[in-house]
């Protein structure tokens, strides 16, 4: 959009964050991975959304999903945890339309639409 | 030859088994079991007459509504519609027999979004099934009214809405994309051109830097909570108020020995009630017939963007989906008043509370992107006036139409229908 147009470069600009390496990435995950045990509370929700994060960023998708999973049933919250895994179950989603895996096709939709009704009800109060 | 001419006059003709048919078609489709496939042939053709059934209800209590306001504020001629998209289906559906026609270009405008999104650089797919539901609906009754029967009327009613479920998903993006942070997911919400026209004004006025997110709000709106009773705490008190001033000889005819105050009150629960089996109508039409096309667009375009439902951009930010329902409910109830201004020649608008928590919700995360608070404030105000005046401009040719005692809400499904008139304009002069 025309009126937009300007804004966007600016924004191109500062997203280009050097690439940290996927090792690193893995390495540190892996670190948060291992203090989760023995952690319980808002503590442990911290250190599963730093796990999620740090496999997303890695490109480890299955395992992002698992960690932010734990943490949102744990507790649901609006922020990165539920827009990190709604981004998560799009990527499989899409990977699974790619493969035409319908089977894989209507979980990973199923789930888009799971995170939509949670959206839902968190912002009338019902969960 | 005499059971083909027995199933074409008598089985063919009837909405409820085109509907089903459809259904059966996209369940085929997916290869489901035999079991499965007469099942959700069924629950739609249930589904289409579960919704016929509410929007009679529905309608009952509009009649009376319509009544009774043109008794109490009718002297300079003013007449009044509620906005309900559900209600504008509803009554298609049903009253006005076209049924058939809406299910079969709803599958029809799946199809051409899917080849759009093929050839074309708008790499979107709709999967927003009710909203789909709506625009078809609206494509159908234009695209009658402005002559169409029969192939051609499926035919362009497929197309523009298959376009419009394309092209808005795409408008939208440029601010999707801000508000998300990436390009993997869109829009798929009928409320396009008044998000974008919030988004406007707010950049016009506003200051991107000081966001709503930074306020301290309550984390949620409890009294929407559960949709219907917050449907009757807005209907409630509008039949009231119209009841008393009309007076108890306008209800007279309608309330018998009834006292006409409590008339009215059970008159808004009977709206309610009709909103409730309509709807509950609409998710068992759709529960088989959009899941099949939902699967087979994502496995044609695979590299589209799947364009979503709006609570999709909530969590993004959930303070402006706040305070952009409460700008735009105010700026309704500006638009309201305004509608109410005889010389305008419009309808007084009723305006829809669930539409404005989805549509200015929404408006309230595109504002506060491009323009802070004071976007979200001054830009959801505009929208709430701006979702008000579209409908009530649509409101004559509804009513010329049949459609009566409502509007539409979603305005993307506004402009089709305008879109729609024009064609018929240019048509009327050559």
């Amino acid at each position: 959009m025309f009126l937009f147009g300007k804004k966007d470069k600016k924004e191109k600009k500062a997203e280009e964050v050097p690439v940290i390496n996927q090792e690193e990435l893995m390495k540190q995950a892996e670190e948060k991975v291992q203090q989760l045990e023995g952690t319980q509370g808002d503590a442990r929700i911290e250190l599963l959304n730093e796990a999620g994060s740090l496999y997303m960023q890695a490109g480890e998708y299955d395992e992002a999903i698992r960690y932010y999973e734990e943490s949102f049933e744990m507790k649901k919250v609006m922020g990165k945890s539920y827009t990190d895994l709604m981004s998560l179950y799009n990527k499989k989603r899409q990977q699974a339309a790619e493969a035409k895996d319908d089977e894989k096709i209507t979980y990973y939709f199923g789930k888009v639409q799971e995170m939509m009704q949670i959206s839902k009800d968190m912002i009338r109060g019902k969960i | 030859m005499a059971v083909l001419n027995f199933i074409i006059n008598n089985i063919l003709t009837q909405a409820a088994i085109i509907i089903g048919l459809i259904a059966l078609l996209g369940l085929a489709l997916q290869k489901k079991p035999a079991g499965q496939i007469v099942s959700g042939t069924m629950k739609t053709i249930l589904g289409f007459m579960v919704l016929s059934a509410g929007s009679t209800v529905m309608q009952g209590a509009l009649s009376y509504f319509g009544a009774i306001f043109n008794q109490g504020f009718g002297l300079n001629g003013l007449e009044s519609v509620v906005a309900s998209i559900e209600a504008i289906n509803g009554q298609a559906m049903g009253e006005l027999g076209l049924g058939a026609e809406i299910a079969i270009s709803l599958a029809g405008i799946f199809i051409v979004n899917i080849i759009l999104a093929r050839i074309t650089p708008f790499k979107y797919i709709f999967l927003t099934g009710q909203a789909l539901l709506w625009e078809s609906t609206l494509c159908v009754v234009f695209a009658w009214f402005c002559g169409l029967r029969g192939i051609p009327l499926i035919l362009i009613s497929s197309l523009v809405g298959g376009a419009f479920a394309t092209l808005m998903p795409a408008i939208a993006q440029p601010i999707v994309r801000k508000i998300t942070g990436s390009d993997d997911i869109a829009l798929g919400h009928f409320c396009t051109i008044g998000y974008m026209f919030s988004a406007l004004i707010a950049k016009l006025v506003g200051d991107d830097s000081k966001s709503c997110e930074d306020l301290k709000l309550p984390k949620s709106l409890e009294f929407l909570q559960d949709t219907y009773l917050s449907i009757m705490v807005v209907m409630i008190p509008f039949y009231l108020i119209v009841a008393a001033i009309a007076g108890p000889e306008a209800s007279a005819e309608f309330a018998g020995d009834t006292n006409y105050m409590v008339y009215a009150f059970l008159q808004a629960m009977q709206f309610v009630v009709g909103l409730y089996v309509l709807l509950a109508g609409v998710r068992l039409l759709l529960a088989e017939i959009v899941p099949a096309f939902q699967g087979i667009s994502q496995k044609l375009v695979p590299n589209a963007k799947p364009a979503l439902d709006c609570p999709v951009l909530f969590p993004y930010a959930p303070n402006s989906v706040i305070m952009g329902f409460i700008f735009t409910t105010i700026g309704s109830l500006i638009g309201m008043f305004i509608t109410g201004i005889p010389a305008l020649g419009v309808p007084l608008v009723i305006p829809g509370v669930m539409s404005n928590f989805f549509a200015g919700g929404t408006a309230g995360i595109f504002a506060n992107k491009v323009g802070g608070r004071r976007g979200v404030i001054v830009g959801c105000i505009a929208h709430g006036i701006f979702i008000m005046m579209l409908p009530a401009f649509l409101s004559p040719m509804l009513s010329q139409i049949g459609f009566q005692n409502i509007t539409c809400t979603d305005v993307d499904t506004v402009v089709t229908a305008f879109f729609f008139m024009i064609f018929k304009g240019i048509g009327g002069i050559f």
